[in-house]
Formats: structure tokens, sequence, C-alpha cells
């Protein structure tokens, strides 16, 4: 069954002021009503400061990111967008005409990206408005409905919020800053509109009821009307809104108190030089510079600063090396210390200094592993912390007695490998690397092992 | 009270029409949206507004809500499409 | 003949008259007079407090303001902190403002004392200072008649001498109509020369703060406190405050190009039209070159007006929806009000938006480019006010009858141009206003012809 899914995403910006006033942006810090000002409430003969100007050069950054074309050379009005409802504090949101559209990513392509500003917030349930986010400057990415379904869905958005934070410009994902409309179609219906829901999470599983709700529908004979549905979170359960909250003619004007954009193109070709490079693009050139798996490059550009790290180490040690390193052994370090990458503070001299030891064989890949994760919490020269940890590798000659040693001990084992239980000897590589204090190499081990067992 | 809105109403259009005659022969030409041409007028980001100033304003705005609740939210209507749920 | 504003500043910056002795006497003519005139809503408690901090300031020597110890009606659609903006509506009745408008930290800042907030027409919604929701206010200058709107209370208080200086607001036509009504003189700034931050809407793009005041003087004193560049908003002119006073030292009209068009007898009482014409005369015995201009357009731009502030006012009454301060307007507002929130509301509308909205955007190009022009060949353009004398308090008119005071007034508006009033004589004992329209940023030519025309009156 043919379905159709696009989204309208709603990004807060980080910047330190509002979009049309001085109010600090941190509303989630303060208690109820304190960064407002008669600006963004709405009092009586407040009119709007000229736009922030981070907000616009973000939006374009952002536009750039998604492979959109920039409409130059072009009247970009801020209009008015009526409608009433109680966190909205004018009764009309200022929203830009588009900036740039024309986009993709992942094949999904992007209509159009606009600015806009955040209503203040309603709980609907307590009837309690706060407006300390009123004003806070959001970029809205309007996509076609190429996505066709909710697991395709879901890695389109993974995907674009890598993106916006790769430009380093909006604010964190956790708690509402990323807002997405959702709608869906499915052949033979309406499309349905799913609105405000506030994590990529909440939008799968809004999608996943909504392909189940209508195909039953559908199923029984029965019509999907076009509609405007609110999804509730804590039931995983999509809901019906009142036609009065959703049927509009916005009455859009130009907002006479603040003048219209018109971007030049010399100052945005300075904004794609000056910026960050797509992750879907870094990754694709990752694979063809540096000849490594997609796998291993998709993991290293799923944060920039990982990305950053990687090609700075990556021109001090084969690179191959440092892509496996990267996508098994220092990724599983830095999610087991709930680290992410920009706040590594060890250089990449110091992680390209470790993984010269490792390719040297001066260590052995676990003893690498400590190393780095000691790195990654006390951040030192490697050498440094091989001394501190006592991680010398051991030499052949120390070797060969513990492992005449472990053989002794568990002749058990020794018998059933030599029965032909090929697990035995795992069990004694294992031993051998704990007498030896993990300072040797396990395959090393297995391979004396087996050397001695056999000879026996 | 339906009667003087439609009153009101048909009233409101009277200036409407005497438009539409008077422009009847007029060609189109470009619209003036706003009485001063600027563009691009933009305000850099940067250090916020002064608290004093803010919390002098929280004062008022308060004081002059309808209803607010003690940690300074503004009360207003409960939404109804959820009430009917 | 009354003492002149620059007259009195002087006494007060030379201790002869206390700015307290100045804010007693006129809250005891406002006491005195206002119940009948009806022209102040609500007085400013602190004003003879603050009127003594300045009078402390001159004892001591220190350096006091421009407007030192004067005292000023703010028209109520202006916010002035702790004062209710009420702008005459039941919408706002209880609306303390918050805090001040720009114009009044700029009054402040130069010791101006504001002693009360003006009447006025409902949300500005009128010509004739009848629709107020706190009465109608009366024309101290043709008593029974109309002072005209939507500054009437300002205006009104000018002429009865209960305050020194007014601030009013002109969208339309209402410092200027009601300027003319009451026989005093009023000015609407070039748009964007006065910032409008804490001005309550009525139209954006047209609505400009401008002064009242019993002479030329104190409208030029009031007019350079308020102007120039703000950067607590966006829509303003980049432009460096000019002292329109110092400017005033030239009186001479030699050389002076003053345009004149039929299109205004065409559109005028011919009552009106003779004061008018004779005064036309007294600037050329002053030496000023009288030339014809071409303002084929002018009357087309009344239904466009109308329709453009009907859209900009709906679009800024959706704040008061009743939640956050006063009552939703819709439900307590008057008849003119109504009728421009849903007019606007319909013409708004997404497929009437080419036909009305934009169209009358267009026709605004056309009154523009006509008046601008014109200012190619001339320096400043002369005519009547209104079209027609004010009519009795509490005669019933239809609304296009009260629209179609507005027709010579609105065109400047449109354009963007400054226009300031001063009277010309009197029909029937009736005021009659002289209207000096200027080029955009033209307020020192304007207000040397008024000046002209007031000291050969």
């Amino acid at each position: 069954m043919n379905i159709k899914i696009g989204f309208e995403v709603h990004q807060q910006i980080a910047t330190r002021r509002k979009m049309y006033c001085n109010c600090p942006t941190n509303y989630q810090d303060v208690p109820p009503n304190t960064n407002v000002c008669p600006i963004c409430t709405g009092m009586p003969g407040a009119k709007p400061l000229p736009p922030n100007q981070r907000a616009v050069e973000a939006a374009v950054e952002i536009a750039l990111m998604l492979g959109c074309r920039v409409y130059t050379n072009q009247t970009i009005y801020i209009q008015r967008k009526h409608y009433d409802y109680p966190d909205l504090p004018s009764g009309y949101q200022r929203t830009s005409l588009p900036l740039a559209g024309g986009g993709s990513l992942l094949g999904v392509r992007i209509r159009e990206i606009h600015l806009e500003e955040d209503p203040g917030q309603y709980d609907p349930l307590g009837g309690n408005v706060d407006y300390n986010r009123s004003g806070i400057p959001l970029v809205e990415i309007v996509t076609e409905p190429d996505m066709k379904s909710p697991e395709e869905a879901r890695n389109f958005l993974r995907a674009l919020v890598r993106v916006l934070e790769y430009t380093g410009k909006v604010r964190p994902e956790a708690g509402g800053a990323m807002r997405a409309d959702v709608n869906i179609s499915l052949e033979g219906g309406g499309r349905v509109e799913v609105k405000n829901v506030n994590s990529i999470k909440g939008a799968y599983r809004a999608l996943r009821y909504e392909v189940i709700r209508q195909r039953e529908k559908l199923k029984r004979g029965l019509s999907v009307e076009r509609e405007t549905r609110a999804f509730l979170e804590s039931q995983m359960v999509t809901v019906p809104m009142r036609v009065k909250e959703t049927e509009e003619d916005y009455r859009y004007i130009p907002d006479p108190d603040i003048f219209p954009l018109i971007l030049d193109e010399g100052w945005v070709e300075k904004i794609r030089e000056r910026m960050a490079e797509p992750p879907h693009l870094r990754e694709s050139r990752l694979i063809s510079e540096y000849k490594i798996t997609r796998a291993a490059a998709e993991v290293i550009v799923s944060e920039r600063e990982l990305a950053d790290l990687y090609e700075a180490v990556a021109r001090e040690v084969d690179p191959k090396l440092v892509a496996i390193w990267f996508r098994t052994r220092l990724k599983k370090v830095l999610n087991y210390m709930k680290l992410r990458a920009a706040d590594i503070k060890f250089t990449p001299a110091q992680l390209a200094g470790l993984l010269r030891m490792v390719r040297d064989r001066q260590l052995t890949p676990e003893q690498g592993e400590l190393v780095l994760r000691e790195l990654a919490k006390h951040p030192a020269e490697p050498e440094k912390i091989i001394a501190r940890l006592g991680l010398f590798p051991i030499k052949r000659e120390e070797l060969l007695p513990i492992i005449a040693r472990a053989i002794e001990e568990n002749q058990k084992a020794v018998e059933d490998y030599r029965s032909g239980k090929e697990e035995a000897i795992n069990f004694l590589t294992g031993k051998v690397l704990q007498l030896t204090g993990r300072r040797a190499d396990p395959r090393e081990i297995t391979r004396l092992l087996i050397e001695k067992i056999g000879k026996k | 009270m339906g009667e003087r809105l439609r009153e009101i109403e048909r009233s409101a259009e009277e200036i409407i029409q005497t438009f539409l005659k008077s422009t009847e022969n007029l060609p189109e030409m470009k619209e003036t949206y706003y009485s001063l041409e600027a563009y691009n007028v933009v305000r850099p980001d940067g250090e916020p507004s002064p608290e004093e100033e803010r919390r002098k304003f929280r004062e008022r705005f308060l004081s002059i809500m309808p209803r607010s609740d003690e940690k300074g939210n503004l009360r207003v209507e409960v939404a109804t499409w959820l009430k009917e749920r | 003949m009354a003492e002149g504003t620059l007259a009195k500043l002087a006494r007060i910056r030379g201790g002869e008259l206390s700015a307290a002795e100045n804010v007693a006497s006129a809250l005891e003519r406002i006491q005195e007079l206002d119940r009948r005139i009806n022209s102040f809503i609500e007085l400013n408690p602190n004003a003879l407090a603050e009127a003594e901090a300045v009078d402390r300031k001159i004892k001591r020597g220190e350096r006091v303001g421009k407007l030192a110890g004067l005292t000023i009606g703010v028209k109520s659609n202006i916010n002035v902190a702790g004062l209710r903006a009420t702008c005459a509506s039941r919408t706002l009745q209880n609306y303390v403002s918050p805090y001040d408008a720009e114009v009044i930290k700029r009054i402040r800042a130069e010791d101006g004392i504001i002693i009360g907030m003006n009447n006025m027409d409902e949300f500005a919604c009128g010509s004739s200072g009848e629709t107020s929701a706190f009465g109608p206010t009366d024309n101290p200058a043709a008593p029974g008649h109309i002072p005209g709107g939507s500054s009437s209370g300002g205006a009104a208080a000018i002429a009865a001498r209960l305050c020194d200086l007014c601030l009013g607001t002109d969208t339309g036509g209402s410092i200027r109509n009601p300027a003319s009504h009451c026989g005093i003189v009023g000015l609407k700034p070039t748009y964007g020369l006065v910032p409008r931050q804490g001005l309550i809407d009525l139209g954006m793009s047209l609505d400009q703060i401008g002064p009242l005041s019993a002479d030329v003087a104190g409208t030029a004193l009031l007019l350079e406190t308020i102007a120039g560049r703000s950067d607590n908003e966006c829509i303003m002119l980049n432009v460096d405050r000019v002292n329109y006073s110092e400017l005033l030292r030239e009186k001479s009209l030699k050389g002076m190009r003053i345009g004149i068009s039929e299109k205004f007898s065409e559109l005028t009482d011919p009552a009106i039209m003779k004061v008018i014409d004779g005064q036309i005369e007294k600037l050329r015995d002053l030496g000023a070159e009288i030339v014809e201009v071409d303002l084929p357009n002018l009357e087309r731009g009344l239904s466009a007006y109308y329709l453009i502030v009907s859209v900009e006012f709906f679009s800024g009454t959706r704040k008061f929806d009743g939640r956050k301060y006063g009552r939703r307007i819709e439900d307590v507002c008057g008849e003119e009000v109504l009728r421009r929130i849903l007019r606007g509301r319909y013409i708004s509308q997404k497929e009437y938006r080419g036909k009305f909205y934009q169209r009358a955007l267009q026709v605004r190009t056309l009154v523009r480019r006509e008046l601008l022009a014109a200012f190619e060949r001339v320096d400043v353009i002369v005519g009547p006010t209104v079209p027609k004398l004010p009519h009795r308090l509490g005669t019933k008119i239809t609304p296009m009858e009260m629209y179609a005071y507005d027709y010579l007034t609105v065109p400047a508006n449109l354009a963007g141009i400054c226009a300031g009033v001063v009277n010309a004589g009197r029909v029937n004992g009736i005021p009659v206003g002289l209207q000096v329209q200027g080029r955009v940023l033209g307020e020192p030519e304007v207000l040397r012809v008024m000046q002209a025309l007031e000291a050969a009156g």
C-alpha cells in the first residue's frame, strides 16, 4: 500500500537573544514569565526590534547544508500569520517567506526553509501560559511527502538532526528544541496531519499508529478524511483536534513593522565557505578519500567533532586502522563513558601516538583500549598512561612459562581441547590472559597454547 | 444584536464599493507596502537585556494579568478539544 | 493674548515661574473646565511631585531639559507607565501601561511633565471626537461643535489652555483635523521620523505621533524632543536629531516655492477656500512664489486609505483577546471600531487580497508618486485641511459622511510625507486651519511657512 510521509520540522536556533527582542533565550532555566518584555508578550503598542542577524545566518547555513538553493536578490517579507491561540501573544506569528528551497537529504526533497518565531508555552490541560519561550528564533524545514514508511521517516529525521547539529547553530534536540508536524496519507485516503510531535521516537510511534489506524479504516471501506490530529505521547495514540483549532485563512500580510530581507549572493557564498562540511557529503568523501568502509564512515560522521578528530589522526596513522578503531573501540569507550565527541579532551596527537604503538605491536589492541579509556578520563601522553597502568607488553620469554603453568593447572581443559572441544582453548587463553595481567595478545597466546598442547 | 452586526457589516462595505468604482479604469502598478524603503535591517546577536529591566516589567505584567498562578504563569482557558475527551 | 510656549519656558528656567506652579494651575484649570470639555480621561497623580523635582534641579543650577516644567497631555493610545492607555475604549479601560513609549522616555529625559491622558476617538477610529467610550469632547474654540479627531482631547486641551503641549497621533489626519477645527497648531511628522514603540496601532504603515500646541514654537520644540533615530524598533528613518527651533530663526520666505492645487477647491466648501485663499495672498506678499501643481488623483486616496487602514487595524487588534489584559475587543468596542475590524477581516481573506488590499496599495503608489512629483517643483504645498466645517456635536451622520472629512489629509499619510496645520481664520466663528504639506524630512520648510503665517495672522 502506497504511503506518503512528509514533515514540517521546527528547530530552535541557538542565539543569546530572541528573534525580535533582546530577552534571553534560556527559557527552561527560569521561572515562568521571567525572560519577557513588552514585545514578546504582545503588550499593546509594542513594536519588534530588527530581526536577529545570527538567526538569519543560521537559517541560510542550514539551507546550504541541505543542498538548497538560497533565494538571493529577491524581496523576502516577514509576514504576519494570524490565528487565535493562547500561546500566541499578538494573535499572529511572524514568519518569513521561504529563504531557500529545492534541496534534498537521503533522497527526500526539501521544499522550503523559512524563519519563524516560537510561540509561548501553553499547557492545554492546566490552562497556563508561559511566555519565556515566546519569540525564540525557529527555522522551519518543509519536506515533500517523499518518505514511504515510518522507518524511512525515522532515518530521515535522524539524518536531519545530524545535519542541524553539524552547523553548531541549533539548540540541542532534547526538550522540545525540535518539533515536527507529521503528514501522512495512504493510497485512497486523505492527508492526515499530526501536529507538534517533539521527538524522533514520538514521530515514529505516531506514524506507526497512523498507518495502522488508516489502514484499518480503509480496509473496512470507510474513508480517511483530511484532518489534523494531535499526538498524545503518554498514551501513544493520535486523537482528532477540533476543527476550530485548525481551520484557517491566516490572512497573511507583510509585517508593516519589519523591513524585508534581500539576501545577497556574495554574503551567501561567504556563509558557504565558512560552514562545516555537511555530514552526508563528508561521509562520501571519507569513503573515497581514505578508502574506508561505509559502516566506519557512518560512525565517524555521526558527530562533527568525531569526524574532525578522525581526519586529524588519519593524517598521522594508517586511515584504515584509525577507522576500525573509531568504529569499534573508540565508539565503545565514548558510549560507555557517556561522552560526546565534543566533550573529548585528549588531542589528536595523543590518540595518534597510541594507535602507532598498537600498529607497531608495542601494545595489544586490548591494552590499547584500556589506555584509550584512561585517555578519555584523564588526557595525557600515551606513554605516561602505559607506565601508570603498568602495561608493558609481555616478552615471549616471560610468556612461555605462564603458558606452561596454565596448561599444568587446567588439565581438564587441555583434555577437552584434545578431545575436540574447540571452546576449551578460549578458556585456556583467558586464564593465561589473567595470569599475564592482560599484557599479552590473546591471538599470540592461543597460537602458543595450541603449539604447546599439540606437542604433548 | 444580529441586526446591529448586519448593519455594521453593510455600512462597512460601502467604502469598498466606492473603492472599486474609483479604481475601475486604473492600470495595474506596483504595490507600496511600506512608507519607507529599506532592506536587511537586522540586529546582531549578543548580550541579552539586563535582568533589572525585566524584573520591573515582570512585576507590572503580572499585576495586570486577569488571572495568574503563584509561579507567574498566565491563567487562560483549558483546551476545549481536550475537555471533550 | 496668552503667553507663548518659549516665553513660559524662559520664565520657568529663570525661576520666575516654578514648574510646580505651572502644574498646579493646569490642574486647577482642568478641574474647573474639563468637566464640560472632557479632554482628559485620567490625570497623572505624580505630576506635582515630578514638577517639584524639576524645580529642585533648577534651584541647584543643574542643567534642565528642553521641556523643563511644561505640562504635556498624552493621547490615550500611547503607553505611559503607571497610567491607563485606554484608547478611549472599554477594551482597555483598566489597562495600566507596564512600560513607557519611546516618545515618553524622550519627553521625561527633557523634563517635560506628563499631566494626563487625553480623550480621543476610540482606538483612533474617528474624525470627530464623538466615539470615545468615556464621552464626547467639546470644541472650546467653537462650543457645541465637534473638536475633530481622533486626537480630540489633545486639541481641545490646547485650545482651552489646559496644558502647554499635547502628543497626538495622525494616521489619516487625526492631528491635523482637530488642530484645524480647534484653531490650534499641529503637525504630522514624516513617516519614520518619530519612534512608534509604545504607540497602540491603528495603521502601522501610516501612524505617526506628533505635536499639538498653541503656537508653532511649541510644535517645533516638542517635535525635536521626540524625533530622530531610535535603536529600539525596526521601521525608522536613520536620521540624527534636528533642532527645529534653531532652524526657525530663519523667518524669511523669500524664494520659497509654494504649491497650490485647484483640486482643493474642487473638493472643499467655498467658505473655507475663501479663508485659505486669503492666507495664500499673505504668503505671496511675504515673497514666496506661488506655483500651481497637479494632483489629479488626490481624492482616490480616501477609499484606498480606508481599505489599507482596515486591514492593518484588523491585524493590530488580534492581540486584544482578553487573555493577558483588558477585554476581547469585539465584545465591547464601539461601532466604528467594529466596522473597521469586520472590513479588515473581510478584505484580507486570501481570495480577496489581490482585489482589495493589494489594489489599494497600488493606489497608494499612485498618490505617492503624484505628491512626490509635485515636490520636484515646489518646497511645500498649502491648502485647506478639511473639506467642510465641523458639524454640531451629536449630529447624526453616516460613516461615509464622516470619512469625507479626511479627503485632504489622508494623502500625506499614504505618501509618508510631513504636514502641519496652523489657524487661518474663521467661518461663522468656527476655526479653519491651513494645511502645509512638505516633502519627506521637509519639516523645517513646513514649520517656517507655518511660523510666517502665524506671525502675519
